[in-house]
């Protein structure tokens, strides 16, 4: 795990200025996809919790840097790679490939919401009632993210998940 | 201490978790400190200057789009140019026309040339002035310069003229010295030259004299310039004379009509004489 750090985190630098510069501008109302949160719900659910809490923090730091709020950014990632390493797959796990996408597509949602739910309670620049927030803004998230993530995993995780 | 040390590596990752979470309430609690705010206000910088390399390259990539709207522009711009100049240039024809003192143009209607016929034996003009504008057939179309034709068609908003310039058109004339009286028509070729019939050998008529629209002329008032002469043949019993005609028809754009000649019993007389002939 620990070799792979740092191509981890040169990842985690690219998919990053994605969020930051594509798919931010893909919104529905309002509301646009989260690829960081895929790749740090991939990232725990695939290699550890302690790495996926790790990688969110980071993912929180340069998400902060490039678009302001830093604290709570990294607050948000952190609790998004903590929570996806509930759902971890351990190594030498005999789960299908299935089994591995559904578990990862269950992380990306809950994580997604839980941090979604930290956002909007630290930070409400439009003034809209928290309960609408995580409710109904964060569900549209959470399913714009979930069509994200079944397309990243059809394309580039396939092979990988049936190992 | 082994008991901790093993509760330690058991929940390391909690603990983990809690430092993170620390961390970033710290960094919440210090949010405007001078070291986040310029961090911060660095990586806006960074954000805003791939944001504009992103937005060059997509400028190059949608250039063409970009071109294709200028260019669309670029002829609608031109297209208003072109439509003010040619107002302009009507605006000073007509103040041209009304300002010439030889002809009393408030009188008379005025109209464009929009279109025009042109070949070796046909000349039609079509003028932007029609019977709702008090156009009848047979008006004189002139210019201070001198005869153009007569109206031959007349619709609501336009109007033919049967120029000078044409095979069927014919008109009294009379020159302005000697007074020699024929008729000119337009047998084709140079557009400027028109022919003058039944003046005799006995008439006094020199080179370079004007030719004018004589009282004999149907529709036509009495003297409005038509020509000079430039050459004179002897024949048998008559001259046959060329005019170089007083109007340019390859510049012809603005044009007046003058009120109808009444002349219906003239017409009359001559008609029994006659036999179904255009009068000139």
């Amino acid at each position: 795990m620990t070799k792979k750090y740092p191509l981890y985190i040169g990842i985690l630098f690219i998919v990053a200025l994605l969020q930051e510069f594509g798919f931010s501008h893909l919104t529905l109302f309002d509301v646009s996809p989260d690829i960081i949160t895929i790749f740090i719900a991939v990232i725990s659910v695939t290699v550890g919790q302690k790495s996926g809490t790790s990688l969110g923090f980071m993912a929180g730091l340069l998400s902060g840097i490039l678009s302001g709020n830093m604290g709570l950014n990294m607050l948000a990632r952190t609790v998004e790679g903590f929570i996806a390493g509930f759902f971890n797959i351990p190594a030498g796990s005999h789960a299908t490939a299935t089994q591995k996408t559904k578990r990862i597509y269950l992380a990306i949602v809950t994580a997604g919401f839980c941090a979604n739910s930290v956002l909007a309670a630290g930070y409400n620049p439009l003034a809209i009632s928290p309960v609408y927030r995580i409710f109904v803004l964060g569900v549209i998230e959470s399913v714009l993210t979930l069509i994200l993530a079944v397309i990243v995993t059809r394309l580039f995780l396939r092979q990988s998940l049936a190992d | 201490m082994q008991k901790f040390s093993t509760l330690f590596f058991k929940y390391n990752t909690y603990l983990l978790f809690v430092v993170y979470c620390g961390i970033s309430f710290l960094f919440i609690k210090f949010q405007d400190d001078d070291l986040l705010t310029k961090l911060h206000n660095n990586g806006m910088e960074a954000s805003a200057f791939i944001t504009d390399k992103m937005m060059s390259f997509s400028y190059v990539l949608n250039l063409k789009e970009e071109n294709d709207r200028l260019m669309r522009i670029n002829t609608e711009l031109i297209s208003k140019v072109l439509n003010t100049e040619a107002a302009a240039f009507d605006e000073r024809t007509r103040q041209k026309i009304l300002a010439d003192t030889t002809l009393k143009a408030s009188k008379f209607f005025m109209a464009r040339v929009v279109n025009r016929k042109f070949s070796d034996r046909e000349n039609m003009l079509l003028i932007n002035a029609g019977s709702s504008d008090g156009i009848k057939k047979d008006m004189t179309v002139l210019t201070p310069e001198g005869l153009v034709g007569r109206v031959s068609t007349v619709s609501e908003h336009f109007a033919k003229v049967m120029p000078v310039i044409n095979s069927d058109f014919k008109v009294s004339v009379v020159s302005g010295k000697s007074n020699s009286m024929g008729l000119l028509s337009w047998n084709g070729g140079n557009e400027s030259i028109a022919q003058i019939e039944h003046i005799p050998i006995s008439s006094n008529l020199k080179l370079n004299e004007q030719v004018l629209t004589s009282d004999f002329s149907t529709f036509a008032s009495r003297g409005i310039p038509v020509g000079k002469v430039v050459r004179i043949q002897p024949d048998k019993l008559f001259y046959t004379v060329e005019v170089k005609l007083a109007v340019d028809f390859s510049s012809l754009t603005h044009v007046l009509i003058a009120p109808l000649k009444i002349e219906t019993e003239k017409i009359e007389m001559i008609r029994e004489n006659t036999s179904g002939e255009t009068f000139p």
